[in-house]
């Protein structure tokens, strides 16, 4: 038994598109910066934004990656209204590989985001514990109303097998 | 005082940069309050960042921080040491442990490569880790690592900025 059952597999290309309902704002930035106690006044303070150049405050850059606030989605029983791919698979844990951003510029407040998802790659492989893992790679891309190329954001969802239905050939 | 007042006026000099150089490293304690406080400023209120009855049923020690703010105090870290006129353009970082309410973590980095930086432009890659203070004090458990940033040197944005 594998976890990259057909139907699995076959979510390799899916793709989801979102796009935010208003311009990024200010605010959002401000409060980022706040809650994470980043006190660099790009995100705060308009004159000190303009003299470095920028048309007007910005957004911690990490921000336009991590929030949902384009999704327009219902908060759901876990407290969760962001985006995912609604994955079930049985007999698993969940957990994160990590992220890879590329950034191309930085948010504007007049920003009206679209992110688009894609699930790039789906793999499977055992682990030295002989587990079965499964890899879901997805990206997203994060662009403006006139097109423009704001972001990417990789990152690698992991399925671990709880417990391994027989002993397999270590490949990890 | 204002919020931003305590933000530094002077940075590195770019143009000094070498391999080898050590960052600033950034240290930050993360209690319940930053956390809501982040699931806010994110729009994500999964109850595992504060539900003290979710992670009891989940059998875990604490709420856990979300992993997503160890990228943002990386560009923190950096964006503090360089000053508004460079622009993290790369970051990459892969988690290795849950940290829980209350912890403390330490950023840190070290420049590996510089490339075309003579008059103080160019670009420098920043290898980094992130790491939960001990109760000693030292660094204990990896929470993200190997974690690594490609940083513009003089210039507030990016090359998307001029398009």
């Amino acid at each position: 038994m594998t976890l990259l059952t057909p139907e699995i597999a076959a979510l390799e290309g899916t793709k989801r598109v979102y796009t935010a309902p208003e311009p990024f704002g200010g605010a959002a930035g401000r409060y980022f910066g706040l809650a994470v106690g980043d006190h660099n006044p790009l995100y705060s303070d308009p004159a000190y934004a303009r003299a470095q150049g920028l048309a007007d405050v910005t957004a911690p850059l990490t921000l336009l990656t991590e929030t949902n606030q384009y999704a327009g989605l219902e908060i759901n029983d876990e407290g969760y209204a962001g985006h995912t791919w609604d994955l079930d698979v049985p007999n698993t844990r969940q957990v994160r590989g990590g992220n890879s951003y590329t950034f191309h510029r930085r948010l504007r407040p007049t920003d009206v985001v679209t992110a688009t998802w894609s699930i790039d790659k789906v793999t499977s492989k055992v682990n030295k514990a002989g587990a079965e893992m499964l890899l879901i790679n997805s990206s997203a891309t994060y662009t403006n109303q006139d097109g423009e190329l704001l972001a990417e954001n990789a990152e690698t969802i992991i399925f671990v097998e709880l417990t391994p239905s027989k002993p397999k050939e270590d490949q990890a | 005082m204002s919020w931003t007042e305590s933000y530094p006026t002077e940075f590195v000099d770019h143009a000094s940069i070498a391999v080898g150089d050590v960052v600033p490293p950034l240290t930050r304690t993360i209690n319940l309050t930053d956390m809501v406080a982040y699931a806010g400023a994110t729009w994500d209120w999964h109850k595992l960042h504060y539900d003290a009855e979710y992670v009891a049923e989940k059998k875990l020690p604490g709420p856990i921080v979300d992993g997503q703010v160890y990228g943002a105090l990386l560009v923190e870290m950096i964006q503090d040491w360089l000053g508004p006129q460079s622009f993290v353009k790369k970051l990459d970082f892969a988690f290795r442990n849950l940290v829980f309410a209350g912890e403390t973590l330490r950023c840190s980095g070290t420049v590996t490569e510089v490339v075309g930086n003579e008059s103080g432009t160019g670009e420098i890659t920043v290898t980094m880790q992130v790491v939960v203070v001990d109760a000693e004090g030292n660094d204990g458990r990896a929470a993200a690592a190997p974690c690594s940033a490609v940083v513009l040197l003089g210039t507030p944005d990016g090359p998307g900025a001029s398009a």
